[in-house]
């Protein structure tokens, strides 16, 4: 008996599960994927619903949503080997999010308590880095798009998704 | 007598206002000189004089609208017995039966003070905001149309910062659409007897004038949309009916009649109003009832089909059904007054006691108009 809780105990030694970054932080669903038509349209209703999400808060709640929705597309398109398209959706991703530091230090500088946005911002941040460290070892480092009627273009998948994780870790 | 019952009436109203502030909330620092926690270590004492005032109001409305029938008071002597009420009551504690004022001025916060939007943020995310400790919808994004956020600017603008202030704003600014519904009432039945039925009901009074719920400003749309269209003002009419809709949305149940009398307008056909305001009566009762489907049914929603069917006081089983249900929904509150518990057997209790006495009148109508 003793033998075997040591050897148990020698297996998880050796075969460390770790995981650098876990969050509680609960990412939302993949949406319609780019190639559709009501893509499209949804892309429109993203644009507009921006206003609808007016003051700091709401600006902040408009593009925590919008990192993550573009975070989720680009990792599920990379498990269904869409490279481009995953490449541009993290990209997205990334585009909004210096706008959610931005709304925070807007809410700061109109005197609004901004600790609990901080600690939701905080386990997003861990979910993405939970998410993007995953994609890494899951996908290729580069990759080698050739369109049809146009010159092949090599996508760093891997730069790319290392300095999502570096944003990401610079969150104050 | 009618100087005696009027004197008896304020001194009422008087001790009604001085009973609410036994309600005042633990956590309302603002008025931390006026609580006593009465109402929450004596609960049968509390309940028991509740019911007693209740009952008092319905005797009172017993008696107005008998000297109405008499014709033993004129228009004049109504809007004296109204500016009293309302003017008593304006200083009730409005948190006594439902914390709704509260929720109208976090929703008006969020927005007019802290530039959000009041369906997007909730005021629960404003950490630190004294609000927080006394409102009880604040973790919930705004409940009511956005015209009434909208209107809730003056109110809370007028408060200048000022919490007290801003409460009797809004307190005011719902005895205003109070008084303007009234005289639509009585511009819409040119009788005495409907404006008593509506003005003085109890549950207007108390819902409106204590409680400032926001059913009153819906419902005064909703009827100015009907004068209007009485006035064949077509454009004016639909604008206003939008935003009766855009205050708290069951008067979107109205649409057919509405349609129905832009229809007959059209058409230059003549409108039998009396069958206008008794098809909204039923369908602001349909919507009443449905109400459970959302939330529950709270007795302020009864302001939605009472405001119709009292302009049709000939309809009986309409009339005191509507009566009955104004009695029984003031007794919605006594379980929880009681119990101090929105478990157990309240729920159940408070079904019991809001219908059981309209059923039991409706029943009764029905038989009677068989024999």
């Amino acid at each position: 008996m003793a033998f075997r809780i040591f050897f148990i105990i020698i297996l998880f030694l050796l075969f460390p599960q770790v995981s650098l970054a876990q969050s509680n932080y609960v990412l939302p669903y993949p949406s319609g994927m780019p190639g559709s038509l009501s893509y499209k349209f949804h892309l429109l209703y993203e644009n507009a619903s921006r206003y609808w999400y007016f003051g700091d808060f709401g600006q902040f709640d408009y593009n925590l949503k919008m990192t993550d929705k573009y975070l989720v597309e680009a990792k599920t398109l990379f498990e269904y080997k869409q490279y481009l398209l995953g490449y541009k959706a993290l990209k997205k991703s990334d585009f909004y999010f210096p706008n959610i530091l931005f709304s925070l230090a807007k809410a700061k500088n109109n005197n609004k308590d901004i600790s609990q946005k901080k600690i939701i911002l905080k386990q997003a941040m861990l979910k993405h880095i939970e998410t993007l460290e995953r994609m890494e070892v899951d996908t290729p480092d580069t990759f080698n798009w050739q369109p049809e009627k146009a010159l092949p273009t090599t996508l760093d998948i891997k730069t790319t998704i290392e300095r999502a994780i570096n944003i990401r870790k610079n969150v104050p | 007598m009618k100087k005696l019952i009027i004197l008896l009436y304020s001194a009422f109203l008087f001790l009604f206002t001085i009973f609410s502030y036994l309600f005042v909330d633990p956590n309302l620092s603002y008025l931390k000189d006026f609580y006593s926690g009465f109402a929450f270590s004596n609960r049968l004492l509390t309940t028991i004089s509740y019911t007693t005032a209740i009952l008092i109001f319905f005797i009172f409305y017993g008696i107005f609208i008998y000297l109405g029938v008499k014709k033993k008071i004129n228009l004049k002597e109504i809007f004296v017995l109204l500016s009293i009420t309302a003017a008593i009551l304006f200083f009730s504690y409005p948190a006594m039966l439902s914390y709704d004022i509260f929720n109208y001025i976090a929703t008006s916060k969020v927005l007019f003070f802290y530039q959000e939007n009041p369906y997007v943020v909730m005021p629960i995310e404003f950490v630190g905001d004294p609000l927080l400790a006394f409102t009880h919808a604040a973790n919930k994004i705004a409940l009511y149309g956005p015209f009434w956020i909208l209107l809730t600017g003056m109110p809370y603008l007028l408060g200048f910062g000022n919490f007290i202030v801003t409460l009797f704003s809004f307190k005011l600014f719902i005895v205003i659409f109070y008084f303007l519904t009234v005289f639509l009432v009585w511009k819409l039945s040119k009788k005495i007897i409907p404006l008593i039925l509506f003005a003085l009901n109890p549950l207007v009074i108390i819902e409106t004038l204590v409680s400032g719920h926001n059913d009153i400003v819906m419902i005064f749309l909703a009827l100015l949309s009907f004068f209007l269209l009485a006035k064949k003002k077509i454009f004016l009419g639909t604008i206003f009916f939008i935003l009766s809709i855009l205050i708290k949305y069951s008067t979107i149940l109205l649409i057919p009649v509405f349609l129905y009398v832009v229809w007959r307008l059209i058409k230059n056909k003549g409108i039998d109003w009396e069958k206008v305001y008794f098809s909204s009566s039923l369908l602001m009762l349909v919507a009443f009832l449905l109400s459970p489907i959302r939330e529950e049914i709270y007795p302020w929603y009864a302001i939605w089909f009472i405001s119709f069917s009292f302009l049709v006081p000939n309809k009986k089983i309409l009339l005191y059904t509507s009566i009955a249900f104004s009695f029984s929904l003031l007794l919605r509150y006594v379980p929880y007054m009681f119990t101090g518990t929105y478990m157990g057997q309240t729920p159940f209790m408070k079904e019991i006691i809001s219908f059981i006495p309209p059923a039991l009148v409706f029943l009764y109508y029905v038989i009677k108009k068989k024999i």
